[in-house]
């Protein structure tokens, strides 16, 4: 009995030492993202990369517009065809995970990952306690303004508070000029909700209390308020805040030429921002989000995104999916310490949520720009990762555009929001 | 066929028309014609743009230096020779498809008869007023069970047989004299070669038309091939990769690059139209006469 | 009729007849039993549980499915009207244009219209969205140089929905003046010399003769007009994604967002299903409208 046992560990120790080319077949995984080609090329640079050192694996880069990836995930349904690895929003995991769509993380990857990733953004890519993917992304959302702006109307520093907000605003409203003070976002969800979240956080309130909406606080009824008032008053015009199916438009035109003074939008279109304005990229400065009547202390929202394995593809294929991706977010892959996702993402001027990514780049996050995201990072609140948390999003966007046409009253914006938003996440949680 | 042959008069408008009303009647007509081509000049127009005019405000309309580097651009997004490539298998396999079943069975129900044959022609015809996104979802999961998902078959297969194209073959079938068609069969012809060697050319016109409206619907179709190919871009027809475009430069200047990418999208069905457009309109205009 | 025919018949008829039995008319029927069943999209066909009419009572309910369901319906209503209500005049004051002789350039006139037809609805909706931009498009500029204001286009609630119409109907306009030549061309010229010989005008003659005798004509273009209304998508998914405010949310990109975004097969069936009546109701009434007037 010993021996026949002894003897078969030894045989599987021997094999475990064996070069795994020596056995290996070749491997084709695809990994799905929305990224531009230029992104999409850094990528392919990567996987070329990592086919140094794992011959038999071949990595193929499917990219969709934003505006289908969720589409085209669901679409796949689980089956083997559908592509190996996607980048994904944080919101999405949930249902992923329900409809078996997704596969949790091997032991190894799921202990490097909650070793050196901030636990926050570690629970964000987990569902009942199981990783199931390996973060990247981290999106954070502060105030932008414009400095010339702010000089031309005589404001001193970028507003701390409600009251200071309304105030510059109106100082930077100019009608026939065709200037808003502040603008809004519509058209689209997350430039929708986003930011109205980043200022109900730093009024004290929250979108989601233990899995329940806390729309109905008194601290969501003055964030309503505020955007009632903002439209009201003129300062902020709805018309300018369109956003389209690849989330530019308007509401981005408008900042760039320099007829939105303030607006609250994430780190990542830092890029966009550069490529439209060119030289006057520098009179764009970020601050925190201003603090509410209710608030103690500016708070942002943040979200973040990672990539997961699909459940269907096979067992060749997970495994080589979670072995490019451990390796093209761990520090062997980049520069300086740096993993090569972090590169990619340091390219589009996105934060990479690895520390030791963090720490690698701690130079280029100091730009002006950036510092302010980075600043704010620490006080963010991860936007609620739960069922139906897309839908609650969208209706979310429904009553807040309606508030921003002035179709409904603060008051019964919040009631709807709340109404919506408990039905939406009670049926979620049933199935 | 001008409608002056085809009612042997023009006498519907009174001759005298005061030279007043001919100028206001030109005029209008013009006025039409430019409303009309006007997006599409637009759009060209903006493609030869430099990135720098198509953002300005107010906006420029002719480009100072016509040049091509949008296009240049557009190539180096977007796979242009594989998606049309892939927009061509589409679009011709489907309309070959179509012209195969469509006459066929528009023979037997324009020349036999049988039992059912109303029923079944009416059932048939109703489906022309079905919109696709009725049978989407468990269309697309039927593909998805016989392993045709993400493919160009799964894309076709369900399109191969079009209830428009068996009611306008009836229609030009059933004006093919009888006689015709007794006397082959006197001579020992089978049904089939009847159908090939003396109907078909007997209605090419029609035939043509067909062909050309099948072929530009399906070089055209976005929504079944985008639920079908979900994520594969090596297959995706043209008209789905330039959507592409839009992922381009999250900023605010790829305004030039799709404005090409749309170009060169219209330009196949474009083209093909204006060579068939005489058989389009022609047998548009018969099949309301035979009626 | 004889057995080599009845073969022959089989033959001819099966490769059609499998074809959309298979493809149009077994996932049409699945479409209506899902409608009763709750159903994930990701999940095979036997996963489904009956749950009877509870799908048709959410769509029409009060939470935010309801309101967000019978609001694309209101829109798809809507902009179906619309876009009827200005090809069909427009197609027959373009037929006329195409069809008289007096002025040259009818038929140059019919191949501009008619290429429309031809491009790309994705082409459509890019170029038209740059047309429309408030600050860079054209058409403002144009407007501006008449005298009005700048309009928001696709940037309010209140005009999105009429912005799409216009791209639509530009679109379409042809293919229907086409129709309506078509139609023009069946009016005997006898009639109009009479009513010449009688000291009628043309504008009593078009009254009197043109626009009864082209109602079947206009008939089959106002039913292919709604069938084309009801397709709409490009403009909306690439362009506004139902915004602003859901302004522009219409059917198809609605039960495409339920049935296969949010997986929710069961209320995307009910929805298609709810879809398919309406049009069979409207459908019928323009015929019995168009019926009835013919009695009279």
């Amino acid at each position: 009995m010993k021996l026949t046992s002894r003897l078969r560990h030894a045989i599987a120790a021997g094999l475990a030492l064996m070069p795994a080319a020596a056995w290996a077949e070749p491997v084709n995984i695809s990994y799905l993202t929305h990224w531009s080609p230029e992104t999409v090329a850094l990528l392919e640079t990567a996987a070329k990369e990592f086919a140094k050192t794992n011959p038999d694996v071949t990595v193929t880069v499917r990219a969709v517009p934003f505006g289908d990836l969720l589409t085209t995930l669901r679409s796949q349904g689980g089956g083997g065809e559908g592509a190996t690895i996607a980048g994904i929003y944080d919101l999405w995991l949930p249902e992923l995970v329900r409809d078996k769509l997704v596969a949790p993380a091997p032991e190894a990857v799921a202990g490097e990952v909650k070793g050196a990733w901030p636990a926050g953004v570690v629970s964000a890519a987990s569902v009942g306690g199981a990783l199931y993917g390996i973060p990247n992304e981290i999106d954070v959302y502060a105030l932008n303004y414009n400095k010339a702006l702010f000089k031309e109307a005589g404001i001193a520093a970028p507003p701390k508070t409600w009251d200071e907000l309304k105030d510059a605003a109106k100082k930077l409203t100019k009608k026939d000029a065709g200037q808003q003070g502040f603008g809004m976002i519509n058209s689209w969800a997350a430039g929708v909700v986003h930011p109205f979240a980043s200022l109900l956080v730093s009024n004290g309130g929250e979108l989601v209390t233990d899995g329940k909406p806390a729309l109905d606080s008194k601290q969501a009824g003055e964030t309503f308020q505020l955007y009632e008032d903002l439209i009201k008053s003129g300062v902020s015009d709805p018309s300018m805040a369109t956003a389209d199916a690849n989330t530019t438009g308007p509401f981005l035109d408008n900042f760039v030429s320099g007829k939105t003074g303030m607006i609250i939008m994430a780190n990542w279109w830092e890029s966009a921002l550069k490529n439209g304005m060119g030289d006057k990229f520098s009179n764009i400065a970020t601050a925190p989000i201003p603090v509410g009547p209710s608030g103690d202390k500016p708070r942002s929202i943040s979200y973040s995104w990672m990539t997961v394995v699909n459940a269907g593809a096979s067992e060749t294929q997970q495994k080589a999916a979670w072995d490019f991706l451990a390796w093209l977010n761990s520090p062997k892959s980049g520069q300086n310490g740096g993993s090569a996702m972090s590169g990619i993402l340091m390219s589009m001027g996105i934060l990479p949520s690895r520390s030791s990514d963090v720490e690698a780049y701690k130079d280029k996050l100091g730009s002006e720009f950036l510092a302010g995201y980075v600043g704010v990072l620490a006080d963010a609140k991860p936007f609620p990762v739960v069922l139906g948390g897309q839908e609650f999003s969208e209706s979310l966007q429904q009553t807040l555009e309606a508030l921003q046409y002035g179709q409904v009253s603060a008051k019964d914006a919040q009631k709807n929001a709340q109404a919506d938003a408990t039905s939406i996440l009670e049926r979620a949680a049933k199935k | 066929m001008s409608a002056e042959a085809l009612t042997g008069t023009t006498a519907w408008l009174p001759r005298k028309r005061a030279s007043g009303g001919r100028a206001l009647l030109a005029t209008l007509m013009l006025l039409v014609a430019v409303a009309s081509a006007f997006p599409l000049v637009w759009m060209v127009l903006s493609s030869l743009k430099t990135t720098a005019e198509t953002m300005q405000v107010p906006p420029v309309w002719l480009p100072r230096t016509p040049n091509l580097e949008a296009y240049e651009k557009v190539a180096g997004v977007v796979n242009v020779g594989r998606s049309m490539w892939n927009s061509l298998i589409i679009a011709s396999i489907t309309t070959a498809g179509i012209l195969l079943t469509s006459m066929m069975a528009g023979y037997a129900f324009a020349k036999y008869r049988f039992r059912g044959r109303t029923l079944l022609f009416s059932v048939l015809i109703a489906t022309m007023f079905l919109p696709p996104i009725v049978t989407l979802i468990p269309l697309y999961r039927m593909v998805g069970s016989m392993g045709l998902s993400t493919s160009l078959a799964g894309v076709i297969l369900p399109n191969l047989a079009n209830a428009f194209g068996i009611f306008l073959m009836r229609q030009f079938i059933a004006g093919v004299p009888d006689d015709l068609i007794d006397a082959a069969r006197v001579d020992g012809a089978s049904e089939l070669l009847i159908l090939f060697k003396i109907v078909m050319p007997s209605i090419a016109p029609a035939i043509a038309a067909l062909a050309l409206f099948a072929f530009v619907y399906h070089w055209n179709s976005y929504l079944w091939p985008l639920t079908v190919l979900q994520g594969n871009s090596e297959n995706y027809p043209i008209v789905i990769s330039l959507s592409r475009l839009l992922s381009y430069n999250r900023g605010a200047m790829n305004t030039g690059l799709v404005m090409a990418g749309a170009t060169l999208a219209v330009l196949p069905p474009l083209i093909l139209f204006v060579f068939l457009q005489k058989f389009f309109v022609d047998s548009i205009v018969g099949s309301g006469v035979k009626g | 009729m004889t057995k080599t025919y009845r073969a022959s018949a089989g033959i001819m008829l099966t490769p059609a007849v499998a074809l959309i039995g298979v493809f149009i008319l077994l996932p049409m029927l699945l479409t209506i039993w899902l409608s009763f069943q709750d159903w994930s999209t990701q999940t095979p066909f036997d996963a489904a549980v009956f749950v009877g009419f509870d799908n048709f009572r959410e769509i029409f309910g009060s939470t935010s499915i309801g309101r967000d369901f019978t609001g694309a319906l209101l829109n798809t209503a809507l902009y179906t009207l619309m876009s009827v209500a200005l090809i069909l005049p427009l197609s027959v004051a373009f037929g006329l244009m195409v069809y008289q002789r007096s002025v040259a350039g009818g038929t140059m006139l019919r191949t501009v219209l008619f290429s429309t037809y031809m491009v790309p609805m994705i082409a459509v909706a890019l170029v038209w969205s740059k047309l429309y931009s408030p600050t860079e498009g054209p058409l403002n500029q144009m407007l501006g140089l008449i005298g009005i204001g700048p309009q928001p286009w696709l940037s309010s609630p209140s005009t999105a929905l009429m912005s799409i119409v216009f791209l639509n109907v530009w679109q379409q306009v042809g293919y229907f003046t086409v129709l309506a030549v078509a139609g023009l061309t069946q009016i005997p010229g006898s009639l109009y010399e009479a009513a010449e010989i009688e000291g009628a005008n043309p504008w009593q003659q078009f009254w009197a003769i043109t626009l009864p005798l082209l109602k079947r004509t206009l008939l089959f273009s106002a039913v292919i007009a709604i069938i084309n209304a009801v397709q709409v998508f490009e403009p909306v998914a690439l362009i506004t994604q139902g915004g602003p405010v859901g302004s522009t949310n219409v059917l198809t990109y609605h039960i495409r967002r339920v049935g296969i975004e949010r997986a929710q097969g069961g209320l995307g069936s009910a929805m298609a299903v709810t879809l398919m009546l309406s049009l069979i109701v409207v459908i019928s009434a323009v015929f019995a409208f168009i019926n009835r007037r013919d009695d009279e």
